[in-house]
């Protein structure tokens, strides 16, 4: 039996059973933030900053505290100026303490000048209209290379801005961030290859567009405490950052995470929070701070922007023999993530092919522009799109197939890569084996499913609509080792049923769902016996939070061990009724059950008389987790596309996505987020853009300008889930979530320099970029 | 814009006037789908007029008569003798929004991305409007600035008539979109006419990419008197900058989005011909 067949024998896990909050999300039924805002709730809104850089001189908000409805304003003036980070990252955090709640300064479009609570939105808002501000403008910084110039303008100029943890960070030349490593020696091993190659690629902007924008609302409970509601993915790290941004103890927050409307990373920040905290303490009352989608994109976080310049050397027989990759972000205007982002970019992505050469040098910048954060796929997305690209051209030079090349140089089970220990999280990383690894049959099912066989050199072709096949090779992680920490606690009830708390915040990726059918197969009962509660600091156990693509692999096993915990309990009393050894005894259908089957009791037999009748006690099982690894989940893409060579307009034929998750816990919801993924990649590829005017001010700020995927877009896209399984994960898993999305833009620009023989370094795709392209191909002809 | 009452007549004359007292304190409202782009925060009477008997397509003599207040959706699904709606509006944003929003709305103000104006200008539709009674006014006159100076006084537009297309008469169009729901960048409308494989008359309109739908007379006589292939339609289709001020969008330049109205033109012409020659509306 191969490992990954033993996925096959499990009842619970490997089932797509109903995701266990569906009916009420299909409901209506009260659900997210907004759903518990009390009628008598004040409105938050935001007097936000119009330029990119400049200085308060002189901010009255006299006016605006007297206009009918307003309860409170805060401004620089009436806050506590604490210098904090708003990432929700492992504390202390690997990135700068660079924000305040309100300063004296902004630093880009968007940034927070000043805000009012009222009873109404329209007092709110004509309130924000009374608060009287004095610019003086500062020459703003809108590109890296403005950034990096000596003598560039100092976008964080204050004395308070530092690190809490000893990492390169140089303010004054607006540099968040600087990690490099080198495994072996490129400069020798390019001496040994046979082609070299140098180039440099561009990354954009993106915006997350999760449906639900962001939403906090904080009240006071009658205890005193300040409770908050918040749609957020990292509760327990938002209890922290708030206590510290508002100078009062932990002790005296509590952070409640209902169902979310999506994250994908940019909920993993304090944005909101602090604020509405702050009015809820000043007004006594429940005060609710809503984003618009407009707010979303021009103060919600995006994607870091990335310049990449990667050097190869590759022998004619295909061994690569040294890499070399400078990649710098731009971070915008606050430092979160820079540094954890850029060292992604190497980590998540140059262990990918053997190489005994290897070199990385990553940076991270500040300018004048929105602020970058998490993003599904942090920093492998964008060096994927340099690498990938990179692979196809190698594989030309030396006359091999692009998919031959990839499937004799990628990493295999049993091996390591220098980079995995090299590059950590703002320290060294782990060393590193990789256990599972299904990426030659996704390679091969993939090939299979877009007909790859049949594909040709089409460069020279004539016609107005071309065709063309690419691909790319993917590989993530699963959670951070070392730093991540999930953990979970489960107690039986009267009839067998099982309460599951876990810190672990379900974005709407189904991870309470998962978690239930993990905690079920430990236990040998039902998923629909668990009754999951997730995220509330008041209640739960920690979790670091849904980041990392850590939730199945690591709070799964956090979830594992605490049903094992408890189902030793189970069988201890279970044994005890049956009057015979614990070692006599084993779990089955929810009941204990002697070793020939002849006696049993139920879990619900068991409980009552734990609970009621003889020496009693709670069954209650509880564990932590932290992992050693983090074991990569590997993905092919392959992309079929039709380029209009006339328009430039890129039509996508057929995609398809494999995947190797390891034991898909849940293949149903394992698909839809890879389908997701994929069709977000897809959509990043193509059409999403951030639009500056030359202010540093964003344009299309709504989704009438810019361009998501919705389902009228989707085309034919074909999920394959490949299965592995890995030994460190709960019943074989490791993550899904995040890989998918890195596919298609390296996918899409190989498959038109196949049709057409235009290579483009910069994305997305837009149709007078790729026209631009071929119009290149055909003059040099 | 911020509607702060909501007024019912219950026939036209009664919405006129309430809308002739209100002058610019009033507003028709059909789908409502445009007050998401309207600014403005002064309150404004929204004067409905979705239950006038103004949502209907029938055909009469030589044209398609579409009341006014007829949602896209119904025009999408209509069929008639060589019909040629349908093509433009299952274009038009999505099947909720098309479902409200109103062929009247579409077209009493233009938004400069509309795609029906450039449609009704190739077309020669004729717009029929209510001032007390009713009186009809070819689309080049319509079009010739933004209509909302028709309706100042209270005046109402009642419904568009479409001519029924005779034989050898083809209409095409093409509408380049980033993605399904998209704004267009280019909208491009062509109506035909054949006589033994020679174009008898032409009219062309364009609009998104340019400031206000237009029509663009220099592709059109290009294209009158001479044989309809593709040689004639892409040397037409080259007058295209000649033929209006186009503008660059969503980061592409003027000069990439006139090459796409070029393209644009010589598909909708191609379509047309097909038309024409015979293919099944």
């Amino acid at each position: 039996m191969n490992r990954h067949e033993k996925a096959k024998n499990f009842k619970q896990v490997n089932h797509s059973v109903t995701k266990i909050d569906a009916l009420q999300l299909a409901l209506g039924k009260d659900s997210y933030v907004a759903d518990f805002v009390p009628n008598d709730a004040l409105i938050v809104k935001m007097l936000w900053s119009p330029h990119a850089h400049a200085r308060i001189k002189k901010l009255d908000v006299s006016r605006a505290e007297k206009m009918p409805g307003v309860k409170a304003v805060l401004w620089y003036g009436n806050v506590p100026r604490i210098a904090h980070c708003t990432a929700g990252q492992g504390f202390p955090e690997p990135s700068p303490y660079d924000t305040f709640m309100f300063d004296k300064k902004v630093r880009f479009v968007g940034d927070r000048v000043a805000a009012v609570a009222a009873e109404t939105e329209e007092q709110a808002l004509a309130a924000l209209e009374a608060i009287k501000v004095e610019y003086e403008l500062l020459k703003p910084v809108f590109t890296l290379d403005e950034a990096m110039a000596p003598g560039a303008p100092v976008i964080h100029d204050e004395a308070e801005a530092h690190v809490p943890i000893p990492i390169p960070y140089e303010p004054k030349k607006n540099l968040v961030a600087h990690v490099a490593c080198e495994a072996g020696s490129f400069a020798e091993g390019l001496k040994q290859a046979d082609f070299k190659f140098d180039h440099t690629y561009e990354t954009p902007y993106a915006q997350h567009c999760p449906i639900e924008p962001y939403t906090s609302m904080a009240r006071i409970a009658p205890s005193g405490r300040i409770e908050i509601t918040t749609s957020t993915q990292v509760p327990f790290h938002c209890r922290r950052i708030v206590a510290k941004t508002l100078d009062v103890p932990v002790q005296k927050i509590r952070v409640i995470k209902p169902r979310i409307g999506g994250g994908f990373g940019c909920k993993q920040e304090i944005l909101l929070d602090d604020v509405t905290a702050m009015f809820a303490l000043r007004t006594g009352r429940a005060c609710l701070w809503q984003f618009n989608r407009e707010e979303t994109f021009r103060t919600g976080r995006t994607r870091h922007p990335f310049r990449i310049r990667l050097q190869a050397g590759v022998k004619k027989d295909g061994t690569i023999t040294a890499i070399n990759m400078e990649a710098i972000n731009n971070t915008g205007a606050y430092g979160g993530h820079g540094l954890t982002v850029v060292s992604c970019a190497g980590s998540k992505v140059l262990p990918l092919y053997h190489c005994e050469n290897i070199k990385f040098d990553g940076k991270s910048y500040y300018t004048n522009l929105p602020v970058a954060g998490a993003y599904r796929g942090f920093g492998a997305t964008q060096a994927f799109f340099a690498m990938e690209s990179l692979m196809d051209q190698m594989a030309e030079a030396i006359g091999m197939d692009p998919m031959k090349f990839r499937q004799i140089n990628h990493i295999r089970e049993g091996e390591g890569s220098p980079i995995f220990a090299a590059l950590g999280e703002g320290r060294e990383g782990t060393p590193m084996t990789v256990g599972s690894n299904a990426l030659a049959e996704c390679i091969v099912q993939g090939a299979e499913a877009i007909g790859w066989k049949n594909r040709k050199d089409w460069r020279g072709k004539t016609g107005r609509y071309r065709r063309g096949i690419g691909m790319a090779c993917l590989m993530q992680g699963s959670s951070i080792p070392d730093i991540d920490m999930g953990a979970a606690s489960i107690k039986i009830n009267d009839d067998g049923s099982f309460n599951l708390l876990v810190g672990a915040t379900d974005l709407g990726t189904g991870s309470d769902t998962v978690l239930a059918q993990i905690a079920a197969e430990e236990l040998e009962t039902t998923t629909d016996k668990m009754i999951v509660y997730s995220s509330d600091t008041d209640l739960t156990p920690f979790d670091v939070g849904a980041y990392a693509s850590s939730t199945t692999y690591l709070s799964g096993e956090a979830v594992r061990k605490a049903a094992a915990h408890a189902k030793s309990q189970i069988l201890a009393t279970g044994a005890e009724m049956l009057g015979v050894l614990p070692e006599e005894v084993h779990c089955e259908d929810s009941a204990v059950v002697n070793s020939d089957g002849s006696k049993k009791v139920t879990y619900g037999d068991i409980a009552k008389y734990s609970l009621y009748q003889k020496n009693q006690y709670q069954i209650i099982g509880t564990a932590s987790h932290i992992t050693k690894k983090s074991p990569p989940p590997f993905a092919a893409h392959y992309a079929e596309i039709e380029v209009d060579t006339w328009t430039g307009f890129i039509k996508v034929l057929n995609y398809v996505s494999t995947i190797d998750c390891g034991t898909a816990v849940n293949p149903q919801l394992a698909e839809g987020q890879t389908e997701g993924g994929t069709l977000n990649g897809i959509s990043y590829a193509l059409t999403e853009e951030y639009l500056f005017d030359a202010n540093g001010r964003m344009q299309n700020a709504s989704f009438a300008d810019y361009h998501i995927y919705s389902m009228r877009d989707r085309p034919p896209l074909n999920i394959i889930l490949v299965p592995s399984y890995e030994e460190t994960g709960p019943f074989g898993a490791k993550s899904v979530s995040e890989v998918s999305i890195n596919g298609a833009a390296p996918a899409f620009a190989n498959a038109l320099y196949n049709a057409t023989g235009a290579r483009v370094r910069e994305f997305p795709l837009t149709p007078e970029k790729v026209l631009k392209a071929i119009k290149a191909v055909e003059g040099k002809k | 814009m911020k509607l702060s009452e909501f007024i019912r007549p219950a026939s036209l004359a009664e919405a006129r006037k309430s809308l002739r007292q209100l002058g610019p304190k009033g507003m028709p409202l059909a789908g409502g789908t445009a007050l998401h782009f309207m600014p403005g925060k002064t309150p404004v009477t929204a004067v409905d007029i979705t239950r006038l008997g103004l949502s209907y397509i029938k055909q009469k003599g030589d044209f398609f008569v579409i009341g006014a207040a007829t949602p896209l959706a119904d025009i999408q699904r209509y069929r008639g003798p060589r019909w040629a709606m349908h093509e433009i509006c299952r274009r038009i944003s999505t099947h909720q929004v098309r479902n409200v929003s109103t062929i009247g709305g579409n077209i009493a103000r233009v938004f400069p991305w509309a795609d029906l104006p450039v449609v009704l200008l190739a077309m020669d539709a004729r717009l029929v409007i209510y001032s007390g009674k009713e009186k009809d006014m070819p689309a080049d006159e319509y079009f010739s600035s933004q209509p909302a100076r028709l309706f100042r006084g209270g005046d109402l537009l009642t419904a568009v008539k479409i001519p029924v297309l005779k034989a050898h008469h083809g209409f095409g169009s093409v509408k380049a979109t980033r993605n399904a729901t998209a704004f267009s960048l280019v909208t491009i409308a062509a109506l035909l006419e054949l006589k033994g494989g020679i174009i008898k008359s032409a009219r062309v309109a364009a609009g998104s990419g340019i400031p206000f739908p237009q029509r663009l007379k220099p592709v059109e006589a290009a294209l009158a008197g001479k044989e309809a292939s593709t040689a004639v339609f892409r040397e037409a289709a080259a007058a295209a900058g000649a033929a209006a001020r186009w503008v660059g969008g969503e980061g592409m330049s003027a000069d990439y989005i006139r090459q796409l109205a070029e393209v644009s033109i010589l598909d909708a012409l191609e379509r047309a011909a097909e038309f024409a020659r015979g293919r099944a509306a």
